[in-house]
C-alpha cells in the first residue's frame, strides 16, 4: 500500500459513546493534540478525556452582562437625570429602583445573544483544522462517533497514525489527502 | 446488545405505566432496583430517531396539513382584515371605552405573553433542575414560545391607538423636544421585558436547533435543500471541541433564561399592580402572574402535543408518561392559581379597605359574575381531575382539561383587566364592557396567526431536540447497526 505524501489527517469511527470515549482519552495518552470526536449529541466527560478543559466561555458571558448592566445605567441616567430630568412630585431624578427592571433585561439581553453568537464562533476557530465534510456527512450528525487526528499535528505520521488509529478498534480507518480523497489503511 | 434495557423492550405506550420498574434483589447487596421507565420507547436506534423526526420536513405535506393550513390562514385573514379596518377607522370600533381603558388588547396581550412562558419554563428550568423528559418537547414548546410573543407583540402596538408612532417607545435619540420615555413607568419597563424574551428565546431556540439543522444537512438529498440547511447550520459538524463551548453556552442561556421567564410576567403584572386600581394594587401580582403563565403555557403545550404527536406519529418520543408529566405541572399550578384567587378575596376582606371589598364583591356577584364562575371553574376546579392517574394517562381528558384550562386563563385576564375598571371610585363613570365583531375577530385572528406559524414551523424544521433525544436514548439499544435484533 502506497501512502500519499501531503496528507490532511486520519479517521475512523465507533458505534458507541463509550468506545469513542475511551478512544479519546488513548488519543490524549498517546500525546496527540491536535485531534478532534465529532458526535452525534456531546458525550459526558469528554473534554476530560480529551484533555481540552473547561469552556472560556462562561467568562465572556461574565463580562457581557456586566456591559449590558453598564449600558442601561448609563443610557437611563443620561435621559432620566443629565438630558432631560421631570419632576415627579418632588422625588430624585436618580430614581434607582425605577431602573432595576430595564438593567436586568439589557443584562440578560447582552449576555445571552453575545454568549450565543461567541459560542457559535469559537467552535469554528478555538479548534483544529478539521476533516472534509463530505467524508462524514453521512455519520457524525446521525449515529457514528467519528475520531479525527489532524496532519498539522506534531506526532502525525501518516502510516503510525493509521495503524494507531485502527488499534483504538475504529472501524473504516481511512487517511485523508490533500485534496480531500481517501485511502484505506 | 441489551435485551433486558428497557429501551428495547417497551415498544408503545401500553408498555408504560408511569412507575418504575422495580426488579427485587437486583441490587450490588440484594436490595431491590428501580430502573425509569424508558423515555424513548419502540425499540429505536439512533438513525430511526433521525427518519422519525425528519421525514415531516422532507415530504410533501399530507392532506391534513394543507387542511389545518387553509383554516390557521382563514383566520389569519381575519386578523389582517381588522386590523387594516382598525387603522383606517380608528379605535372606536373596538370594545374599549372611556371607563374600561384597557379592553380586549390588554387581555390578549397578557394571554399571549403567558401561553410563552411555559416555552422557556420547559426549555430553561427544566433544563437546570435535569429533568430529562424535556428533550421530547422543548423544541415544540420554545417554538411556541416564539410564536405568543409574536402574537402577544401586536396587541401593545394596536393599544397605542395610532400604530405608527410606535416607535416612540424606544429610546432613540429624537427631535421631538428631547422627548424621552420614561424609566419610571412599568410600561417602559415591559418594553424592555418583552422584547429580550423575544430575541433570548428566538436564540435560545436557534441554539438549540444547531446540532439538528446540520443533521437536516447531512440527510438531505435535493441540492437545494442541502445548500439551504448548510446556511443554516453554520457549518456544524458534530466537533468535540464545539460541542464543549455550545455547552457551556446552552447552560449560560438557561442560566439567563430562567430568571428572565419570571421577569417577564412579573413585568407584566407591574403594568397593573403599580398603578391604584383596586383590585390590581395588590402585591401578591407578580408571582400570581407567573404561576398563571405557566399553567396557561402547558396548558397549550399539552394541546399541541397531543395533536402533534397522533398526526405526525411521535408517541415514541412523546410518549404518554411525557403527558402525565406535564398535567402534573397543571394540577399543581391549577392549585396555585386557585390559592391566589381565594387569597385576593382574603386580603380584600382582611384589608378592611372598602374599595378592594366592593370590587372583589363585584367580580364574583356582579355584572361579570359568569365570566369569574366561567374562570374559576376552569382554572381551579377542572384540574382537580388530574388527582386520578387514570385522568391524567387519558389523551382525550388531558386534551379537553387543557382546552377548558386556556378559556380559562383568557377568562382571567379578561376578569382582572375588565371588572376592575368597569366600576371604579367614581360611580358616575360606571360603564359596561362588551366584545365587538372586530374585538372577536382580532381575538380569533391571533389564533390564526399562531397556528400558521406553528403549522409552518413543523413542516420547515425538527420538531424534536434529535440531538438531545439521542443523548437520553440506551446507546447499546440505540447504536446496534441495521437490522439488528434487538
Amino acid at each position: 500500500m502506497s501512502l500519499p505524501t501531503s496528507a490532511r489527517g486520519v479517521l475512523g469511527h465507533f458505534a458507541l459513546p463509550r468506545e469513542a470515549l475511551a478512544a479519546a482519552a488513548k488519543v490524549r495518552d498517546a500525546g496527540y493534540t491536535h485531534f478532534d470526536l465529532l458526535t452525534p449529541f456531546p458525550v459526558h466527560g469528554m473534554d476530560e478525556a480529551m484533555g481540552v478543559g473547561p469552556s472560556w466561555v462562561p467568562w465572556v458571558s461574565a463580562a457581557l452582562a456586566f456591559g449590558g448592566i453598564l449600558t442601561a445605567q448609563v443610557m437611563m441616567n443620561y435621559i432620566m437625570v443629565i438630558d432631560w430630568p421631570l419632576n415627579f412630585g418632588g422625588k430624585p431624578a436618580f430614581a434607582w429602583p425605577s431602573f432595576i427592571p430595564v438593567t436586568f433585561e439589557l443584562m440578560v439581553l447582552f449576555a445571552a445573544v453575545g454568549s450565543a453568537i461567541v459560542a457559535i464562533w469559537a467552535g469554528k476557530k478555538d479548534t483544529v483544522p478539521q476533516p472534509p465534510a463530505m467524508l462524514i456527512a453521512t455519520g457524525a450528525t446521525i449515529d457514528k462517533f467519528v475520531v479525527w487526528i489532524s496532519a498539522t499535528d506534531a506526532r502525525f505520521d501518516p502510516a503510525a497514525t493509521l495503524a494507531f488509529v485502527a488499534s483504538l478498534g475504529a472501524r473504516d480507518v481511512h487517511l485523508v489527502d490533500a485534496q480531500g480523497g481517501s485511502h484505506a489503511a | 446488545m441489551n435485551p433486558s434495557s428497557p429501551y428495547a423492550t417497551v415498544l408503545d405506550d401500553r408498555g408504560l405505566f408511569g412507575r418504575p420498574v422495580v426488579e427485587r434483589g437486583a441490587g450490588p447487596c440484594g436490595g431491590d432496583v428501580e430502573i425509569d421507565e424508558p423515555l424513548v420507547t419502540g425499540n429505536k436506534r439512533y438513525a430511526d430517531v433521525d427518519r422519525d423526526i425528519c421525514l415531516h420536513t422532507e415530504r410533501f405535506p399530507t392532506g391534513r396539513w394543507w387542511v389545518a393550513f387553509g383554516i390557521a390562514l382563514a383566520f389569519l385573514s381575519l386578523l389582517v382584515f381588522a386590523l387594516v379596518t382598525l387603522f383606517y377607522v380608528g379605535i372606536g370600533i373596538v370594545a374599549p371605552n372611556g371607563s374600561v381603558g384597557w379592553g380586549t388588547f390588554i387581555v390578549n396581550f397578557v394571554f399571549w405573553i403567558g401561553i410563552g412562558h411555559a416555552g422557556t419554563l420547559i426549555s430553561a428550568v427544566l433544563f437546570l433542575f435535569r429533568q430529562r423528559w424535556r428533550t421530547a418537547i422543548n423544541r415544540s414548546a420554545e417554538a411556541m414560545t416564539l410564536f405568543a410573543v409574536a402574537c402577544a407583540g401586536i396587541f401593545p402596538l394596536i393599544h397605542l391607538g395610532r400604530v405608527w408612532f410606535a416607535y416612540w417607545l424606544v429610546p432613540i435619540p429624537n427631535g421631538r423636544g428631547p422627548l424621552w420615555i420614561n424609566f419610571n413607568s412599568a410600561l417602559a419597563w415591559d418594553i424592555f421585558a418583552i422584547s429580550t424574551y423575544g430575541i433570548v428565546s428566538l436564540v435560545f431556540w436557534y441554539m438549540g436547533m444547531l446540532p439538528d439543522l446540520a443533521t437536516v444537512r447531512d440527510r438531505a438529498t435535493h441540492v437545494w435543500r442541502k445548500r439551504l440547511y448548510h446556511a443554516l447550520a453554520l457549518g456544524w459538524n458534530g466537533s468535540s471541541r464545539a460541542w464543549r463551548h455550545y455547552e457551556a453556552a446552552y447552560l449560560v442561556l438557561a442560566g439567563l433564561a430562567t430568571p428572565l421567564v419570571f421577569s417577564v410576567h412579573t413585568i407584566v403584572s407591574f403594568d397593573f399592580a403599580t398603578s391604584i386600581i383596586p383590585g390590581w394594587h395588590t402585591t401578591i401580582f407578580p408571582p400570581y402572574f407567573v404561576i398563571g403563565a405557566i399553567f396557561s403555557g402547558f396548558a397549550m403545550v399539552i394541546t399541541l402535543m397531543t395533536i402533534m404527536r397522533s398526526v405526525f406519529n411521535l408517541k415514541n418520543y412523546i410518549t404518554i408518561n411525557h403527558m402525565e408529566a406535564m398535567a402534573k405541572v397543571i394540577m399543581l399550578t391549577g392549585m396555585l392559581v386557585g390559592f391566589a384567587y381565594v387569597t385576593e378575596f382574603f386580603m380584600a376582606w382582611y384589608s378592611g379597605n372598602e374599595y378592594e371589598g366592593f370590587i372583589f364583591r363585584n367580580r364574583a356577584f356582579g355584572p361579570f359574575s359568569w365570566a369569574y364562575a366561567m374562570m374559576f371553574t376552569c382554572n381551579a376546579i377542572v384540574p382537580q381531575v388530574f388527582w386520578c392517574k387514570a385522568m391524567r394517562r387519558h389523551p382525550v381528558v388531558l386534551f379537553v382539561v387543557a382546552i377548558l384550562v386556556n378559556v380559562g386563563m383568557w377568562f382571567e385576564r379578561f376578569v382582572i383587566v375588565v371588572t376592575s375598571l368597569h366600576r371604579d371610585f367614581l360611580p358616575s363613570s360606571w360603564a359596561t364592557f362588551a366584545l365587538t365583531r372586530f374585538d372577536w375577530m382580532i381575538l380569533l385572528g391571533s389564533f390564526g396567526l399562531f397556528f400558521t406559524l406553528f403549522l409552518l414551523f413543523v413542516r420547515a424544521v425538527p420538531t424534536i431536540a434529535i440531538s438531545e433525544i439521542k443523548g437520553i436514548m440506551d446507546p447499546t439499544v440505540a447504536a446496534r447497526s441495521e437490522g439488528a435484533p434487538s
